[in-house]
């Protein structure tokens, strides 16, 4: 019975950057702001999933870049969530905030690049840090050294559970910022990162024992 | 089981929820989940402290923004459109503001119609354009203008009426004596010269 359905909607959030977009609209040197705000979310995905400064400094390049060339096919559309009576909303897929597109163009990128990449080979991510936190080593070896073995467990993770935690934990994005993002249901989402933390806890201890 | 699966899930996402609200916040202690696998718990905190936010260096995030300056400055051209041709309606309205406003919303109608559309799509509040225009044309122009002209009215007014009392004839015999006493006196008129046509003027008057 269509009548008997009955849904629940979520009110839609707003875009914290509305006003940074419109004004980088009317002019694209008000740009800068949003370049600044999102600067190291986007190069830090990006590192995270190239593991390499060089390769993450090309692919930001090419987001903000990209960003910056299509800001006028940028639209904005509210995450109305619409789901029957009872259960749990779900995010629309084609829910979209500035922050939400910008990534969606980043994980392009960063998929890009990557499929580049399988052809030559490419410094690993603990080779890197090490010799960028070179200078505190008596510090924070301990530290680095937990570190290095969670990235170690987040580098062997499968690519999409691997994108979703450093979406979380690294961009501190929501649940349905993810989903927007991946393409994917929020459901999808937090089963994804709660498999990757089984698995991340897994390789710790595998590593300890 | 996929029942299990999802509820534990919504547990982790809590979990992390809490962990990085805590974190913001600078609590100390971070939220429990009793139900939740410890180990799972170790691996979201675990992964919270390591995993940290990475920035480039300060030469290349300079580099990008000049850039992207660039980039924005050889697309801004042909967008920005001429101030002349936003604020020019605006001024028409002046002589015939009725008319002027009509006018206007179409000599304008395209590019803040279409502005007023992309605003609405963007779910930001529409624009009432006529409301706008008959604003801009009512308040500013008008009030300016037709103070200026009161006051250019009133100078006018003034200079007119001096002038008919100048040209006016005054019947007065006081007023005809001072003035052909007046009209006696030439540039190079003596000191007796002016005094001969003022008693002339008087005995004139008197006769």
């Amino acid at each position: 019975m269509f009548g008997s359905t009955k849904e629940s909607v979520r009110p839609a959030r707003l875009d914290r950057d509305r006003g940074l977009v419109e004004s980088a609209r009317r002019d694209p040197a008000c740009f800068d702001a949003l370049y600044r705000k999102y600067l190291a979310q986007v190069y830090s995905y990006a590192f995270y999933e190239l593991r390499d400064h060089h390769a993450a400094e090309d692919a930001t390049e090419r987001v903000f870049m990209q960003a910056l060339t299509g800001l006028s096919r940028f639209e904005e559309r509210a995450d109305s969530f619409v789901g029957a009576a009872g259960d749990a909303p779900e995010a629309a897929a084609d829910a979209s905030t500035f922050r939400v597109w910008l990534f969606r163009i980043a994980r392009n990128v960063v998929s890009n690049e990557r499929r580049r990449n399988r052809r030559r080979p490419v410094a690993s991510l603990e080779h890197t840090t090490g010799l960028a936190a070179a200078d505190d080593i008596f510090e924070s070896a301990a530290a680095r050294e937990a570190g290095t073995a969670a990235w170690r467990a987040v580098a062997r993770l499968p690519e999409d559970r691997r994108r979703a935690v450093v979406l979380r934990f690294v961009d501190e994005m929501s649940t349905a910022e993810i989903a927007a993002v991946l393409g994917r249901s929020e459901g999808a989402v937090r089963v994804l990162l709660h498999r990757a933390l089984r698995s991340v806890a897994a390789d710790l201890r595998g590593g300890l024992s | 089981m996929p029942g299990g699966t999802s509820r534990d899930a919504r547990r982790t996402e809590r979990y992390i929820d809490g962990l990085m609200e805590a974190e913001e916040h600078g609590a100390a202690e971070v939220p429990m989940d009793l139900d939740l696998d410890p180990a799972v718990l170790v691996a979201a905190r675990e992964l919270r402290a390591s995993l940290t936010r990475v920035h480039p260096s300060f030469r290349f995030e300079e580099g990008l923004a000049a850039r992207l300056a660039q980039v924005g400055a050889a697309t801004q051209g042909p967008r920005r459109e001429p101030a002349a041709q936003v604020f020019a309606s605006p001024i028409a309205p002046f002589r015939a503001p009725g008319l002027a406003v009509a006018a206007a919303a179409a000599a304008v109608g395209g590019s803040m119609a279409s502005a007023g559309r992309t605003a609405t799509r963007d779910g930001l509040a529409p624009l009432d354009v006529p409301h706008r225009l008959s604003l801009t044309s009512r308040s500013n122009r008008p009030f300016v203008v037709g103070g200026v002209g009161v006051a250019s009215a009133a100078i006018s007014l003034g200079a007119a009426y001096v002038a008919w009392r100048w040209s006016r004839g005054s019947q007065t015999p006081m007023v005809r004596a001072v003035r052909a006493a007046r009209s006696g006196r030439g540039g190079h008129a003596s000191g007796h010269g002016r005094r001969a046509a003022v008693l002339h003027g008087i005995l004139g008057v008197m006769s």
